[in-house]
């Protein structure tokens, strides 16, 4: 009887966790289908349309963002930021969205759910809660907010900055690279432009 | 091992490492921030066969990224993600070469003398006064070219601060910085694509090399070598950067061994030298910060806060109560993660942005103390830190000081950033919750990069690692030249001390080595 029970309650794990998530197609470096399911629906949740902002979450391939991101970071590290997403898409366990079928995954639940169930995490008495809510909106305001398109509709865009070559430019090579790359081109202090566009054609110009 | 020898005045990179490799040196300087650059220059000036070591890579402005969180993976140990157990904070600390300098705003500023005073008193050090520093800040300042923040790059968000700090008679001033033609572009934290700012990748270490410094980036120290009272230089292993893997062995060997790896890289490596060092039970103890807290004003008109220096204005007024204010800027997306809130009140609020200042205060939280102990089976401590109720009524006192300032500057609403109240604040009268609030460690936000005192300086052997010189008690060649000697946290921002008290260690050093 206990051996069934066990049975299916994997059988509705393996479910819950790995199955139903639809191929949307991208590739990824690191992110798996339920993640970047997770991601889009807390993008869209977070981040509504609104007339200041040209794009909405939902629009601002925060997946991709996010890809790039755990790309880059230690193992560890990724380890960590990727259980901050299961964490997330399966807490509705603990914490249902309000209304039928709140015990959803979160990317499964309604929009309405999903916005209530982020303001649930903000509001917690549980200070563990209201951190883990601050890391999510961290890792994804900084990609949202930092998309080209809402800098420039903000006006906060980085400046063109043309800088000039310090001795220090002639010691260092590209990261990754051999001294042999090190650019000849230009001469110390007050040469040519070394600083490439911080945002490739958006950085706007200095007053 | 083999022998694959840098030459003088050379920097090596990950690329020119190709197999084991073993190097002999007069002084072998570990980490070249602030303090190491120092030690490394000077050491090199006076002659002397100085290798320089450092973990991460040289940046140049190619490297530079707007993103946030790709810069602080880049430029970050643990990929920016570094954080305190215990009560949980944000700890940022560098790993390229020049350390902190490479990604910090620039700030230099002297501690006034009552926090020199109470380190002679308390820690036995009679001759660490102000007055005995300040040759020591004076030669870092000149070399470095420190003044203070020019009036045409402080940019209107540091200005208001100005302003209303005027309006509430409180003292403030243009912060003094290592830097030189700033255009106010505020990208400190990413990296200064200006080249203005003096970091010591472009200042000190190639001035270093003209004395024929030897600098070797991507290798990680893994061990001091140890021979009773002396120890005979450092081991360890290339790294790759941003990927962490090891490679190649490596060996230097030195006469004289100057740790400047930092408060939290330092002790473990001597923890895991076995135990080095720690005859009075100190190292990794005693672990202080400086917790900051940011509040966001927003002005009825545009600010354009995209312009001017990141931390460009500064008040010490309230440094004997426990805590520094200062404005601040870094990526427009890294201030929006402040914003509470979360659907349409949160784009809302990102709106607002060109209307919003981002100002904070540092605490001096001398009664929250942490420890510092080697990861199992890796190089990234355990950092355990527990913030205490008095230390969190100051930072209180603090975040309800800037409320003040904020409204005397004209901003319509305050985002004090407090768990437990509200969001907004439209006028004095409702920030005075913040006067009483019985505030609890989880209700605020903060972060630090100042971390101090793992390996304290103490006059007392069996109280502290390093004497005021630096040297480790019981060892004749082994100092220790990072903010891990602090015996308290400074309570201003600590890298022109670091770089003074550097700089007199190397003064006795060129002495003795």
């Amino acid at each position: 009887m206990w051996g069934i029970v066990l049975i299916a309650l994997a059988v509705l794990a393996v479910r819950r966790v790995w199955l139903g998530y639809p191929a949307t197609g991208a590739e990824f470096a690191v992110l798996a289908p339920r993640e970047e399911a997770f991601l889009q629906a807390a993008a869209e949740a977070l981040f509504p349309p609104h007339e200041r902002l040209p794009l909405s979450g939902g629009q601002a391939d925060l997946p991709g963002y996010a890809d790039r991101y755990l790309a880059v970071l230690p193992r560890r590290q990724r380890t960590l930021i990727r259980a901050l997403f299961a964490l997330f898409e399966h807490a509705t366990l603990l914490w249902p969205g309000k209304g039928r079928g709140g015990f959803k995954r979160f990317s499964a639940l309604l929009p309405e759910q999903r916005l209530g169930v982020l303001r649930d995490w903000q509001s917690s008495s549980l200070a563990l809660r209201r951190l883990c809510l601050t890391a999510l909106k961290a890792i994804l305001i900084l990609g949202y907010v930092g998309h080209s398109e809402s800098l420039a509709a903000l006006e906060l865009a980085p400046w063109k900055i043309e800088s000039p070559r310090v001795e220090a430019d002639f010691l260092y090579p590209p990261i990754g690279g051999r001294r042999d790359q090190i650019s000849r081109a230009g001469k110390p202090l007050g040469g040519a432009p070394t600083a490439p566009p911080l945002m490739p054609g958006l950085d706007q110009e200095a007053p | 091992m083999s022998s694959e020898a840098s030459e003088d005045g050379e920097v090596r990179v990950f690329s020119d490492y190709t197999r084991d490799f073993e190097e002999d040196a007069d002084v072998v300087v570990v980490g070249s921030g602030p303090s190491g650059s120092v030690v490394a220059y000077e050491l090199a000036k006076a002659g002397h066969k100085v290798v320089l070591i450092e973990e991460g890579p040289p940046f140049t402005p190619q490297e530079f990224r707007a993103d946030g969180n790709i810069s602080m993976a880049r430029t970050m140990r643990e990929g920016g993600l570094r954080s305190t157990t215990g009560t949980f904070m944000p700890i940022l600390q560098a790993i390229c070469l020049g350390g902190g300098s490479l990604i910090n705003s620039a700030m230099c500023v002297r501690p006034p003398a009552f926090i020199f005073d109470e380190w002679s008193t308390r820690y036995e050090l009679d001759h660490t006064t102000r007055a005995d520093l300040d040759p020591h800040y004076d030669a870092v300042s000149e070399f470095l070219g420190i003044a203070p923040t020019p009036e045409d790059v402080q940019g209107p968000r540091n200005l208001l601060f100005r302003q209303g700090c005027d309006a509430l008679g409180i003292a403030s001033e243009p912060v003094d910085r290592n830097v030189r033609g700033c255009r106010g572009s505020g990208e400190c934290f990413s990296g200064c694509r200006a080249r203005a700012k003096q970091s010591m990748d472009i200042s000190y270490i190639p001035e270093a090399m003209k004395f024929g410094a030897r600098v070797l980036t991507s290798l990680q120290v893994q061990g001091v070598l140890g021979e009773g009272r002396r120890v005979g230089g450092v081991e360890g292993r290339v790294v790759e950067p941003f990927s962490g893997r090891t490679s190649h062995a490596f060996r230097v060997r030195a006469r004289w061994v100057v740790l400047a790896a930092g408060c939290m890289a330092t002790p473990v490596l001597l923890q895991k030298s076995g135990n080095l060092a720690n005859t009075s039970g100190q190292v990794g103890r005693n672990l202080q910060f400086h917790p900051g807290s940011a509040v966001a004003g927003v002005f009825p008109e545009s600010i354009d806060p995209i312009f001017g220096g990141t931390q460009s204005y500064q008040s010490l007024a309230f440094l004997e109560e426990g805590f520094k204010l200062e404005t601040m800027w870094s990526a427009p997306a890294a201030l929006a993660v402040r914003m509470p809130g979360v659907g349409t009140e949160l784009v809302q609020r990102f709106g607002e942005l060109p209307r919003t200042a981002i100002w904070d205060a540092i605490a001096s939280t001398h009664r929250s103390l942490g420890t510092v102990k080697a990861r199992f089976r890796s190089l990234n401590p355990v950092i355990r830190w527990t913030l205490h109720p008095e230390d969190i009524k100051v930072m209180l006192r603090s975040i309800h000081v800037l409320a003040q300032i904020f409204f005397a500057a004209g901003a319509e609403k305050v985002l004090p950033g407090v768990g437990g109240l509200a969001d907004e604040m439209h006028s004095l009268e409702e920030a005075e919750v913040l006067r009483d609030y019985a505030i609890r460690s989880g209700d605020l936000v903060t972060a630090s990069s100042h971390v101090f005192c793992t390996t304290r300086m103490h006059g007392d052997p069996a109280q502290g690692v390093v004497d005021e010189e630096g040297r480790c008690h019981g060892y004749d060649n082994l100092y220790i030249a990072d903010t891990g000697i602090f015996p308290r946290c400074p309570s201003v921002n600590p890298m022109l001390t670091v770089m003074a008290l550097a700089h007199r260690q190397a003064q006795s050093l060129v002495e003795r080595v």
